[in-house]
């Protein structure tokens, strides 16, 4: 298993056999990656990847969300029903954000949320079998940056692939656009960035920037933003 | 004794991710024949096609021309099938993966194409599959031999049209349909036959993988 | 299927975004996305993409007795299919009503304009027309359906070729395409369409709208129009209202527009017919052979054909038969001859869903089980009383209402599987039971419990 770190494996592909290592081994498998009887297999198409002591999973460029219990994402809502909204996160199922979920928020000072509203919310409650449940809220009670997003800026549709691709890499298409112009972005782990900067321009221009830089390799994720930058300077 | 008078697959081409809607979507052109399929998945799924512990697969094939049939309904049950062996339905219960595939170009060995675009589709959807599959199409002619990949032509002049399809880890047969006579000999030269071809199809889908990914840190 | 909603600040943001004319591809507010226009194989199938909205038309032909009304005259009939490919919230089947709208916007483009001669289409006067059909499939939408499916369209139609007629006196002969080289349509005009979106209760205007421009604009305009500046539809959907002279400025800059388009859909024809004539290779598969050498696309792929080693296989496909063979003549011989010997005590059982499904076999489960196979007239057939019979399926249907009936819990004792095949063997292997859903006769074989479906 270990010399399939950073390859491409497709589905099917078997990693190791249990059976063949002597003594206890405790390998942790995350998304991409099934215990087949003795068998470690693949089950989607990506990038192997590691992480210490033993942790392995499969980077894939899909772009449906399936939720998983702990990540942010960035949902719409879409239904107010008592007190509870109906907010849309782009899995199989809306999931529920009851208005008590926010900082300070009581019984009678609710929350100001309209439907189409944006939220950054944390999932609470994410398995295949229930419904999805989001909070906005840390375990002490604290927003730290969860909640309503403000009207202004620009809800960007990508892949899950490509926000995995922005929070795990250090220098990334953000980073080498954040030297020249100042925004304001909110990353949803179900492919959704909320981005806002000071005029409409500079957002277009970052947004198509995200865009492309999908497939694309680190030098040419580097020649790319700054040729955005110098078109976006070049005229001011 | 029968024997192969073709053993020559025709060139494969695909593209991925060509639609921008779906969560999923290849082109499969298998010489002249192209299929363009597309995949949703896990998506929501209407109360009565709900199964409280797997996935419900959906199949919906559209002919080019003419409002669909029984026969693409029972194409629709084969694909169908064949992609509820190779997806780990119960790791998505009360959601839906559908599957739809729209008939391009048919010069031959549609439905392995449709079943190779399906695969391929699915790949670039990311939902979790057991194992790859991939179909081949094989035709015995009038005076027995066994032609691999036909054209419409070739399935027309023949007595028999066999279609099968593999999985990638056993290359197990995961699926067989055939409309014609046969004796047991040709079908079974048939199998073997396709067995062989289906090793190649696996290589190409490897190739196009690794091609996608090939700039990706 | 649902598609994601429209979120507040997406709308806010593109509505500031095209009031400053700024769109998010960069292009001007008159401009066109990239059109490709490509041919199949087959004569009479196109394939278009505006920016990333593609299109599928497939034109074909069939004879039919024409309308009384109209007996000189063929039949174009327009089908166009939102696949659920394009967009999740098409549903497959179920025309919905912006399906509706742009059939019958492209209904009205084409048929209405009479771009195509039907007279042409007569074979015999009153008796047999032909009827051309246009099958439209969306693949992809983003945005600008109409104008789309109505490049496809008439692309498709100015490619199909028609097989030729030959009538002497009262008989009517159709050429193979083999025989006798086929005929193209008599295309009048070329009708396209070209949609505005508006914005702004109707100051500002954008032509070829994406899809995220199409869910927050205010409504929409389609001037169909060809390129001698003939207006041929004219479209207002939404809620706004529109004034005499943005009309008049939208059908100006539509007639530019439509002769660029013209232009293109010619040219990319003539380029295929000089490729069929000259023997080289046409259709998808070349189109996208073509762009993967030609670009290096990480998403395509393309390999040659392929030889298969497949020297060993009639020998081994030999050697699986005759092992196979042999394995069935042992069992053959083994097997006692005149006895129908049961391997394993069960029951067969047929599918009990109205639906169907596969028959099986289970094995034997003992105790208090009845069988409701029971022939009306054998007076000294057994009491059954079976417990519940789930489903019923109807195997014959012959005069005689009899009809075969098993059930999922359906279990035998010793004794009624031994008479049961007695009776089989007497009679043949044909059982009878009672009649489904209709007349019950008598309280034969009704027990306890029992239920008829």
């Amino acid at each position: 298993m270990e010399d399939s770190i950073g390859k491409v494996v497709i589905p099917g592909d078997i990693l190791q056999n249990l059976d063949e290592k002597k003594g206890k081994i405790k390998v942790t498998v995350g998304p991409g990656l099934i215990r087949d009887g003795s068998h470690i297999a693949v089950t989607k198409s990506g990038i192997l990847r590691h992480r210490e002591p033993s942790v392995f999973w499969v980077d894939c460029h899909q772009k449906r969300y399936v939720p998983a219990r702990g990540d942010n994402v960035i949902g719409i809502v879409t239904a107010k029903q008592g007190d509870v909204f109906k907010v849309d996160i782009g899995s199989s199922e809306p999931a529920s954000l009851s208005f008590m979920a926010f900082e300070a928020a009581t019984k009678r000072n609710r929350p100001n949320l309209n439907v189409g509203d944006c939220v950054n919310a944390k999932l609470l409650v994410a398995n295949k079998d229930c419904e999805p449940e989001l909070v906005c809220i840390d375990s002490y009670g604290r927003s730290s940056g969860l909640g309503i997003l403000p009207n202004e800026g620009f809800l960007l549709q990508c892949s899950i692939g490509l926000v995995r691709q922005l929070l795990r890499n250090k220098f990334n298409v953000l980073t080498f656009l954040g030297k020249a112009i100042q925004y304001e972005v909110a990353i949803g782990m179900n492919g959704r960035i909320w981005l806002h900067c000071h005029t409409v321009r500079e957002t277009i221009a970052i947004s198509n920037a995200i865009c492309r830089s999908e497939l694309m390799s680190d030098e040419e994720v580097q020649i790319m933003s700054k040729k955005v930058v110098d078109s976006l300077q070049g005229f001011e | 004794m029968s024997c192969l008078k073709q053993s020559n697959l025709r060139g494969f081409a695909c593209e991925q991710s060509c639609l921008t809607r779906s969560d999923g979507s290849a082109t499969f052109n298998q010489g002249e024949t192209t299929v363009l399929a597309a995949v949703y998945g896990p998506v929501e799924v209407k109360l009565s096609k709900e199964h409280v512990e797997k996935a419900a697969v959906d199949v919906i094939y559209k002919p080019k021309v003419g409002i669909p049939g029984c026969k693409e309904k029972a194409t629709e049950q084969l694909i169908k099938s064949t992609c509820e062996t190779v997806l780990l339905v119960a790791l998505h219960p009360r959601t839906a993966v559908v599957i739809v595939l729209q008939e391009m170009q048919n010069t031959g060995s549609l439905l392995s194409c449709c079943i190779n675009a399906c695969c391929q589709a699915l790949m670039d959807a990311g939902i979790n599959m057991r194992c790859l599959v991939c179909a081949v199409t094989t035709t015995v002619d009038q005076e027995g031999h066994i032609i691999l990949d036909p054209t419409s032509k070739q399935e027309e002049d023949g007595k028999a049209v066999l279609t099968f399809a593999f999985d990638s880890k056993t290359n197990g047969v995961i699926m067989t349909t055939t409309s014609g006579i046969y004796s047991s000999q040709e079908y079974q030269e048939c199998l073997l036959s396709a067995q062989h071809a289906s090793a190649k199809i696996f290589e190409f889908y490897r190739d196009s993988i690794l091609k996608k990914l090939s700039r990706v840190s | 299927m649902k598609d994601h909603p429209l979120s507040n600040c997406e709308e806010k943001f593109v509505l500031a975004a095209i009031a400053e004319n700024r769109r998010f591809d960069g292009r001007g507010v008159y401009i066109y996305r990239p059109i490709v226009i490509l041919y199949g194989h087959d004569r009479g199938c196109c394939h278009v993409q505006i920016g990333c909205t593609r299109v599928l038309a497939q034109v074909s032909c069939e004879v039919i007795i024409p309308k009384q009304t109209r007996p000189n005259e063929g039949v174009l009939h327009m089908n166009v299919e939102l696949s659920p490919m394009a967009c999740p919230s098409f549903e497959a089947g179920k025309q919905s009503d912006y399906g509706v709208e742009v059939n019958r916007a492209l209904e009205r483009l084409l048929r209405d304009s009479l771009c195509i001669d039907l007279e042409s289409l007569c074979i015999m006067s009153g008796e047999k027309v032909w009827q051309i059909r246009v099958d439209v499939h969306v693949l992809n939408h983003d945005g600008n359906l109409i104008d789309c499916s109505s490049i496809a369209a008439i692309a498709a139609l100015s490619h199909f070729r028609r097989p030729d007629v030959t009538v002497s006196g009262e008989e009517v002969t159709i050429h193979p395409l083999d025989e006798k080289d086929a005929v193209p349509l008599s295309v009048n005009h070329i009708p396209l369409s070209v949609t505005f979106a508006f914005f702004d209760q109707g100051r500002t205007l954008l032509v070829d709208p994406t899809d995220q421009e199409e869910r927050v604009m205010d409504g929409k305009m389609v001037v169909g129009i060809n390129k001698h500046r003939e207006l041929c539809m004219l479209h207002v959907s939404g809620k706004m209202l529109v004034l005499q002279d943005q009309v008049v400025r939208c059908v100006n800059i539509a007639a530019a527009r439509v002769g660029e388009i013209t232009d293109l859909i010619k040219d990319t024809l003539e380029k295929d017919n000089a490729a069929r004539k000259s023997g080289k290779e046409f259709g998808f598969a070349k189109c996208l052979a073509d762009v993967i050498l030609g670009v290096d696309d990480l998403l395509k792929h393309y390999v040659d054909s392929m030889s298969v080693d497949t020297t060993s296989v009639g020998q081994t496909a030999k050697t699986v038969v005759d092992a196979d063979g042999n394995r069935v003549q042992m069992e053959v011989d083994n097997a006692e001859t005149g006895n129908v010997s049961i391997k394993v005590p069960g029951t067969g059982k047929m599918s009990t869903n109205t639906e169907g499904g596969a028959v099986t076999w289970c094995e034997g489960e003992e105790s208090d089980s009845d069988v409701i196979l029971l022939d009306k007239n054998d007076s000294t057939s057994s009491e059954v009383s079976s417990k519940q019979v789930s489903a019923v399926v109807e195997l014959s249907d012959s005069e005689e209402e009899s009809v075969l009936m098993t059930s999922q819990d359906l279990e035998r004792t010793e004794l009624s599987k031994s008479r049961a095949i007695e009776t089989r063997e007497n009679r043949g292997g044909r059982c009878r039971g009672k009649s489904f859903g209709g007349r019950n006769r008598g309280k034969r074989g009704r027990g306890n419990g029992q239920r008829y479906f």
